[in-house]
């Protein structure tokens, strides 16, 4: 069997490639990437022009809320979200019920990810940090490790207790995994329910300092520096935690840090008339918050885009703001809302969109993904984007089974129209038959 | 079949606002002089009160009474509510049940907003969450323009706990939008500290905040404060910040005294203030009366109001 992604733009950043070529999968792995490629006994071909041929891209931050919370997606409907996002990767943090402290909910989540009828791209699960994701006491993460996990979180529940953060760390450290820290100090944000600005004042809703956040990046690179464990910041959101990530960096702490396309894409005052849709942790910031994520973001203080797909049934959603869950549906939006606000901006360029959305996560997660290098990755993957189509965004439209998103009704620029993980799992209907052949013989 | 909603003072245009406060003058002489005001048309209003609050929800009943409207009492506890129904299938229940408007108390901000979403037609605001309480704001404009001959030029004071008041925030921007001199007066924990954006000053120091001041506002302070920490003691804040006949000398000589009630005499007032010849807190709560009338009346002015075949 031998496929023909045909003449595109081809970005890898694992290679540093951005030409135009083609590329040549054969017994589902890559074979041949390069301005001509042997077209000989063809069985499929996808003719590229004017689109991107880019690694499958890795999302390292998703809610997929099975076992547990099977009112607001599964594995099956959010591994299809993430397909016909334009991820062949994604990584599904720990907070289920119950949560992922145990390796044999580790293989659930393998096994279902695996079945015929999910999305047809990888997962790679994420372990919680401490048991039932309590923050209390470190959970068993070598079996977790043997298992499969990726990395650790206390994602949703934020560990306050810096012990039992520093005990987590080391035990990681030993394990070689790395650390997804969700930084915000509960006290702090009890009873907060957006930033901390104008719009909550006037709105009379209790908000959110950034104080909450800052501190806890700041315990938690202190504490990584001092562990030697590598940490991630899992989205970071004001300027003060990206600049305190950048001093750390810069002291040879082990931190990386994602952004999500929310943060840069919306201000707090999106919340608007109390729009539940637009209530997340950390909170949409400000204006400066944005001007300084995005100069991180160029200058790779910032290592990647994550979407933090935390989708909720509509019934959850519509009530009172303040009783609404903190969380958006991301995986349909990531891709567009990034090529909208940051690549056709000339915020970052084609190759460092890719890098963000692809090869860096699956560096930082030591995942064997985010490059077209032959053997890269376990099949081949690889994502088509067509950087120019304009569309509007439609929650009714989506794979996912939340519809909570701040994005519906936005007109995006840019879209990922076709996921390949071995095979085709995702077709835009926008990617029209014509572009796909069959070479008759 | 949207009518008109009276949801906060923030969105409401100062041309209607400015209604809102004649009709209400117009329907208090008619109901001194004839006892009450009924309209043609009558209407059955619902009166949902998630927050308990007895004196709002009377004079909202007897708001209505005066209209010759019906009021259907709804309240939280003991309803669909407390069997874990949500406000949105409440809310679209009473509209079925064929309720013709709703007035809505909450402890959500945003809670009258959502409300209007699924009831589609008129909802007045009767205080949610921290956000806003539009009626309240209307009777004390009310009271000021009948005290004061005028409800512009003024500088107003308003005392106490700002940031957990929704009183605070609708008269806010009900009076500098009629082009009045707002101010915040109280503690760094209790006032905003993104005034910006708010349409009044901040002072921490109560004698500078009230120099000068036509309307001196007091706030009801809340006992929470003091549990979580954003006050050390009721006796520091009464040292600080109690309006009373030694500091309300700062204010214009004769300025008037208001408070949304219910009042904790000795704390934020003192007996000689609120019992005083400048007090305005009875006329306040009169007032609140007629205001409601007027709110009652507008939402209804709309050919677009219908209830369900």
């Amino acid at each position: 069997m031998k496929t023909l992604f045909k003449g595109g733009r081809i970005l890898d950043p694992s290679q540093e490639l951005d030409i135009f070529g083609s590329v040549m999968v054969e017994d589902g792995q890559v074979v041949e990437i390069g301005p001509e490629v042997d077209e000989r006994g063809l069985d499929e071909i996808y003719s590229c022009n004017g689109l991107w041929i880019t690694p499958g891209l890795v999302d390292m931050h998703v809610h997929l809320r099975e076992p547990g919370q099977e009112k607001r997606e599964t594995i099956k409907t959010g591994t299809q979200a993430a397909a016909a996002g334009g991820f062949t990767n994604i990584c599904c943090m720990p907070n289920t019920t119950p949560p992922l402290d145990n390796s044999a909910l580790i293989d659930f989540i393998l096994d279902k990810a695996a079945s015929p009828d999910a999305g047809g791209i990888f997962v790679s699960p994420v372990g919680a940090l401490t048991h039932k994701n309590q923050g209390q006491t470190v959970a068993d993460l070598s079996s977790l490790k043997r298992a499969g996990i990726v990395a650790a979180s206390d994602d949703g529940n934020p560990t306050q207790n810096s012990l039992v953060m520093a005990r987590a760390m080391e035990f990681c450290h030993q394990l070689d995994l790395p650390v997804l820290v969700h930084c915000e100090d509960t006290a702090l944000s009890a009873g907060t329910s957006m930033n901390d600005g104008a719009t909550a004042a006037m709105l009379g809703l209790k908000g959110m300092p950034r104080s909450a956040e800052e501190i806890m990046v700041m315990r938690n690179c202190v504490l990584a520096m001092n562990t030697g464990c590598d940490i991630h910041i899992l989205r970071v959101s004001t300027w003060g935690g990206v600049e305190m990530v950048r001093q750390f960096k810069h002291l040879g702490a082990p931190v990386t840090c994602e952004v999500c396309p929310h943060h840069f894409f919306f201000t707090d005052e999106a919340v608007g008339e109390f729009d539940p849709n637009f209530k997340t942790t950390p909170p949409l910031r400000t204006e400066v918050d944005i001007d300084i994520i995005l100069q991180a973001l160029q200058d790779g203080t910032i290592d990647c885009i994550a979407s933090d797909h935390s989708p909720y049934a509509p019934f959850e959603v519509e009530v009172p703001f303040d009783q609404a869950p903190f969380g958006m549906a991301g995986l349909e939006s990531a891709v567009a809302a990034t090529l909208t606000a940051l690549t056709d901006k000339g915020i970052l360029s084609p190759l460092e969109t890719v890098r963000k959305l692809s090869t860096r996560p699956a560096e930082i997660l030591r995942l064997d993904a985010g490059t077209l290098k032959p053997g890269g990755t376990p099949v081949a993957q690889v994502t088509l984007i067509d950087p120019h189509v304009e569309w509007t965004y439609d929650v009714q439209r989506t794979f996912s089974k939340g519809k909570n998103s701040p994005f519906h009704g936005i007109n995006f620029q840019g879209k990922a129209v076709l996921t390949y993980c071995g095979n085709e799992v995702y077709r835009d209907p926008r990617f029209s038959n014509e572009r796909f052949e069959t070479p008759s013989f | 079949m949207n009518g008109k909603n009276v949801l906060a003072i923030r969105t409401l245009d100062k041309g209607v606002i400015q209604q809102l406060v004649d009709i209400a003058g117009d329907l208090k002489r008619e109901v001194l002089t004839n006892g009450w005001a009924p309209r043609a048309r009558r209407r059955t209003i619902g009166l949902l009160f998630f927050e308990n609050s007895t004196r709002t929800r009377v004079s909202f009943e007897q708001a209505a009474n005066y209209l010759g409207y019906t009021t259907v009492n709804f309240s939280g506890s003991g309803s669909s509510l407390s069997k874990g129904e949500t406000l949105k299938d409440t809310i679209l229940t009473l509209k079925h049940e064929r309720l013709e408007a709703l007035v809505i108390r909450h402890s959500s901000s945003g809670a009258a907003n959502l409300a209007a979403e699924y009831f589609g037609g008129p909802v007045i605001n009767a205080g949610d969450g921290l956000h806003e309480h539009p009626t309240q704001a209307l009777g004390d404009a009310l009271t000021i323009l009948e005290r004061k001959g005028t409800l512009t030029g003024l500088k107003i004071a308003i005392v106490g706990d700002v940031n957990h008041s929704r009183v605070a925030r609708s008269n806010a921007w009900l009076l500098s939008k009629l082009g009045n001199e707002v101010r915040f007066i109280g503690p760094r924990t209790l006032v905003p500290t993104h005034s910006s954006f708010l349409p009044a000053s901040t002072h921490l120091d109560l004698r500078s905040g009230l120099a000068g001041a036509d309307v001196v506002m007091c706030l009801r302070l809340q006992r929470e404060r003091m549990e979580d920490g954003m006050l050390s003691s009721v006796g520091e804040y009464t040292r600080l910040y109690q309006v009373n006949r030694t500091t309300i000398r700062a204010a214009a000589s004769e300025a008037i005294v208001m408070h949304p009630g219910p009042l904790n005499r000795g704390v934020e007032i003192d007996d000689f203030t609120a019992d005083g010849p400048q007090s305005a807190i009875l006329d306040q709560v009169t007032n609140g009366i007629f205001v409601r009338m007027a709110a009652m009346q507008w939402i209804f002015e709309s050919d677009q109001v219908e209830v369900l075949a």
